[in-house]
């Protein structure tokens, strides 16, 4: 291992890869330590389904400028990641969503954003297989430009990229604790060894609080265990991911033929739970065939979990902060974190590089919580 | 077309010569079935409009519809019926009825747990019920009895105690899941029914994990041809259901089951051109190596096979000689006339449950792989779940039943029907005893590891 680096990159998930090439390119000397394998946390779990549709400005913003990056990343990365548009059609059921949709649709299109608001006879042209009455449907918006990218192979691609910019990766290591002198950081310290650095990214995922607890900062993210499943594979039905507020569901078909989706059960509370439940099986099998009743007779093939890491606005937690210099956020997706990771890798390179911080970085800190008052992102699925 | 009652679909088709079932995916290949005991994918078939149906273990039944599946299947359009999840109690969930997974229920229950058996096959024996030769071992564990008679006898055991109301047996069931639960264990099984499928809930108090294993396949160009099957396939075409699973046959593997399975070929009247073993030596028994040899069978050690060739199907294989490091020799190629490859290249034990369960696993390379670590009583490192049989290691039936044993009165010890541990020593000592001989080199090391690495 050795023995110095310019930054630590806690986390082998696609954020911690995603900066890890980022500053690599940039020229710095990084060090990226993941306990276990590369895309073994959230990000190996995901839907990695990207949508630019959301209801606060800076999530949006966020989005839009991840998809331009994803639109080119496999040549950049020069390494398939299978991003594919097939856009993302979000059902409108009452309304109270409807005036919500509105008022988000006119402030996305104002970002530039290509969205519309859809009547009932319009979504079965996007999705055929869709019960506009079993889903009790008054609309939908869709966006044609949201998608959908492979998360192990973009992980990969990120890695495999830092490394030929001489990043180095260490698997199956494990961040112990991060020593500090005064407001700075001295020395992080793996089950392998030791790395002196000034600047660590705090990119651990649902493990980010304990990271964060090592230098006695109290992050107020939440582990939320969520379950995901896939069916069986089947000829090519569909190209969009069908999203609902209200019951909480999401589903796409890959490319592969499955169609995998996730929902929230009604009695989920916070912690590590990392086992799979029949309610879930139960509450998916007949909100999804209330959806599309075709699907009835379709077996589910596998089913796993994974963690959301929640903050009280649902938004992530990103940059600097202030008790201790070097210490940089990239946490708190909240659900949303694999598709704002190549603009989020930027900003934070930007400002770890060429200390350039952005109206993003200052609205997204982790200072904002010591208000009462902060905008919360509502377009939450699964 | 016709086939017999108790076939398979697939036994039928190829008793009718149809051996393509389906294409691949990203090439579109023809695909045949490969392991014959429902493990792989290969023989997913459209089967009354229902897509992925396995026909290698699916029954056959009268007037059904069977469709190839090319590439990626259609939507289904069959009926369907709400049934909501029925939830079902017992003290002891055995899961795998072959001959580990019946010894362990048949122990469990005469200990006075209640308990439920549940296999995926039509018939319980697992891999037994196509051994038609006398088996080595233990005398105590049945050494000189053909395999299908010792399934035949712990049937009848298990019949018995069905009668009594002491054990239920659900077949043709899968267990796919462990779910989380407040108390006890909670599975997921799914029920067939003409070809649908139903999910149940079962609750336990303590499981038993007796799942066995999946044959290994090896890699060479053309291994997904119909024609290249798993030892066990050819058992099962053969020995189960009477179908010749070729004219020619190409055996790669002079272990045991290579020698057992090519002898049990030549019995049926199948032509064994060779049998094709990697190691400089043969793997097997002396005697079983012997018989073949008597038949004019020759056995090639360090050789290998390079590739099947064919189009549609097998039509030959490239067989080529390995140097002191297993390295193909250049320009030593042979050209085999074979219609059928049959590959006995060693097993894996099924070991996805206990992952699932979070029981912790290690990579044991004498063991056959991933196996879940546990103690002398069978327990793994999670409390009332237990392991035996294959899916702890690969061995043998012998072994397999004692294992049974142990974890059957050990899971009823665990939640309190019995305090009865008397036999318990006994099958501990007499499972040293069976793996005192040279045989037992190697699961002897591998168990050493995996009962000292549990902590429970
Ligand atoms: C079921 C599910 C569906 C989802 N669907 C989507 C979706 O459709 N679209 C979307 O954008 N997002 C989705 N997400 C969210 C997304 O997966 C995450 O936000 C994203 O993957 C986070 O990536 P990450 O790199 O920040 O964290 P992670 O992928 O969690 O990586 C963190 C890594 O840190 C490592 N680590 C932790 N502690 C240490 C330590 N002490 N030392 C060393 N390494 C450590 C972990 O092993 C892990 O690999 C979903 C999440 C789930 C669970
Ligand atoms: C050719 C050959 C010759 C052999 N000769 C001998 C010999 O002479 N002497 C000897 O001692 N041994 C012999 N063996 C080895 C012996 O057959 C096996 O070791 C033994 O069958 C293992 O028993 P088991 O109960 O662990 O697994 P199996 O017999 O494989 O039984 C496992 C059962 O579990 C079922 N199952 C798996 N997963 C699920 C699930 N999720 N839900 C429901 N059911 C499930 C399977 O369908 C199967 O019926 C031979 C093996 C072969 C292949």
């Amino acid at each position: 291992m050795k023995k110095k680096a310019d930054v630590v990159v806690i986390g082998g998930g696609v954020n911690g890869c995603a900066i890890a090439y980022n500053l690599a390119k940039k020229g710095l000397d990084v060090a990226l330590i993941e306990k276990k394998y590369l895309s073994s946390g959230a990000t190996g779990c995901c839907g990695a389904g990207i949508r630019q549709q959301w209801s606060t400005k800076e999530n949006v913003e966020l989005a839009i400028k991840s998809v331009k990056i994803f639109e080119k990343l496999s040549d950049e990365l020069k390494e398939d990641i299978e991003f594919r548009q097939g856009g993302y059609l979000i059902i409108i059921h009452n309304d109270k969503e409807m005036e919500q949709a509105k008022e988000n649709v006119r402030m996305q299109k104002s970002l530039g954003l290509t969205v519309d608001i859809l009547q009932p006879d319009q979504i079965i042209d996007i999705v055929s297989i869709l019960d506009i009455k079993g889903m009790k449907a008054i609309g939908a918006t869709f966006c044609p430009k949201d998608g959908h990218a492979n998360p192990f192979k973009t992980t990969f691609a990120y890695a495999k990229a830092a490394k030929s910019f001489g990043a180095s990766v260490y698997t199956h290591t494990k961040v112990t604790g991060i020593q500090t002198e005064k407001k700075s950081i001295t020395e992080v310290n793996t089950d392998k060894g030791k790395i002196k650095t000034s600047i660590v990214v705090n990119s651990a995922g649902v493990w980010s609080k304990q990271i964060a607890e090592m230098v006695g900062i109290t992050l107020p993210n939440k582990p939320y265990r969520k379950e995901i499943m896939a069916t069986e594979r089947l000829k090519p039905i569909f190209d969009a991911m069908v999203i609902s507020f209200k019951d909480g569901i999401y589903f796409s078909q890959q490319k592969e033929g499955q169609i995998v989706g996730g929902i929230p059960i009604p009695e989920e509370i916070s912690g590590y739970h990392t086992a799979p439940t029949v309610s879930f099986l139960e509450h998916m099998s007949k909100t999804l065939t209330s959806y599309a009743p075709c699907l009835k007779h379709v077996n589910l093939l596998r089913h796993w979990t994974g963690f959301y890491d929640v903050t009280p606005d649902a938004r992530p937690i990103l940059g600097e902060v202030e008790k201790l210099n070097g210490f940089i956020q990239c946490n708190g997706f909240s659900g949303h974190g694999f598709m704002l990771c190549p603009m989020v890798a930027r900003i934070l390179t930007d400002y770890i590089a060429d200390n350039k911080s952005t109206q993003i970085l200052e609205k997204l800190n982790l200072e904002r919580f010591k208000g009462k008052n902060f905008d919360k992102e509502v377009y939450i699925v699964g | 077309m016709f086939g017999f009652e108790g076939d398979t679909i697939a036994s039928a088709l190829h008793a009718g010569e149809v051996k393509t079932f389906s294409t691949s995916l990203v090439y579109n290949n023809p695909r045949g079935f490969f392991c014959g005991i429902g493990k792989c994918s290969s023989c997913l078939m459209r089967v009354n409009d229902i897509p992925n149906v396995r026909t290698c273990i699916a029954p056959l039944k009268e007037n059904i519809h069977v469709e190839i599946q090319n590439r990626l299947p259609d939507l289904p359009k069959a009926s369907f019926e709400q049934i909501p999840i029925e939830s079902l109690s017992f003290d002891v969930l055995t899961i795998g009825a072959g001959p580990a997974g019946l010894c362990a229920a048949i122990e469990a229950a005469q200990k006075g747990a209640q308990v439920l058996i549940v296999d995926e096959n039509q018939k319980v024996g697992g891999q037994l019920i196509k051994q038609t030769h006398k088996f080595f071992g233990s005398k105590q564990e049945k050494a000189g009895t053909r395999g299908v008679d010792i399934a035949k006898e712990l049937e009848n055991e298990l019949n018995i105690l069905k009668s009594q109301g002491k054990i239920n047996v659900m077949l043709d069931s899968t267990v796919i899941g462990y779910y989380e639960s407040k108390k006890n264990h909670l599975f997921g099984v799914v029920k067939r029914n003409d070809y649908k499928s139903q999910f149940l809930e079962i609750n336990c108090k303590a499981a038993i994990i007796a799942v066995g294993a999946m044959e290994n396949m090896i890699l060479f160009p053309n291994n997904d041809l119909p024609g290249v099957y798993g030892a066990g396939a050819v058992q099962t075409l053969m020995n189960v259901y009477g179908v010749k699973p070729g004219k020619n046959v190409l055996m790669i593997g002079a272990g045991n089951v290579g020698l057992i399975v090519a002898y049990q070929l030549l019995q049926s009247g199948i032509n064994v051109d060779r049998v094709v073993e990697a190691a400089p030596r043969i793997g097997g028994y002396h005697v079983h190596a012997a018989k073949l040899r008597r038949c004019g069978v020759p056995i090639y050690t360090s050789h290998s096979i390079k590739e099947v060739v064919g189009k549609e199907k097998v039509e030959g294989a490239v067989i080529i000689k390995l140097d002191k490091n297993w390295q193909p020799i250049s320009s030593s190629e042979t050209i085999v006339d074979c219609d059928t490859v049959c590959l006995a290249v060693g097993l894996t034990p099924s070991t996805r449950i206990l992952s699932q369960i979070n029981a912790e696993m290690e990579i044991i390379p004498e063991a056959g792989g991933y196996v879940a670590l546990h103690d002398e009583s069978m327990q793994t490192s999670v409390k009332n779940i237990f392991v035996c049989g294959d899916s702890s290691g690969i061995e043998e039936a012998s072994t397999a039943m004692i294992e049974g044993k142990i974890a059957g009165i050990s899971s009823a010890l665990s939640i309190g029907v019995t305090k009865d541990k008397e036999n318990l020593l006994k099958y501990i000592d007499e499972l040293k005893l069976l793996r005192a001989g040279p045989f037992g080199d190697k699961p002897r090391a591998a168990k050493k590891i995996i009962n000292k690495l549990v902590k429970i």
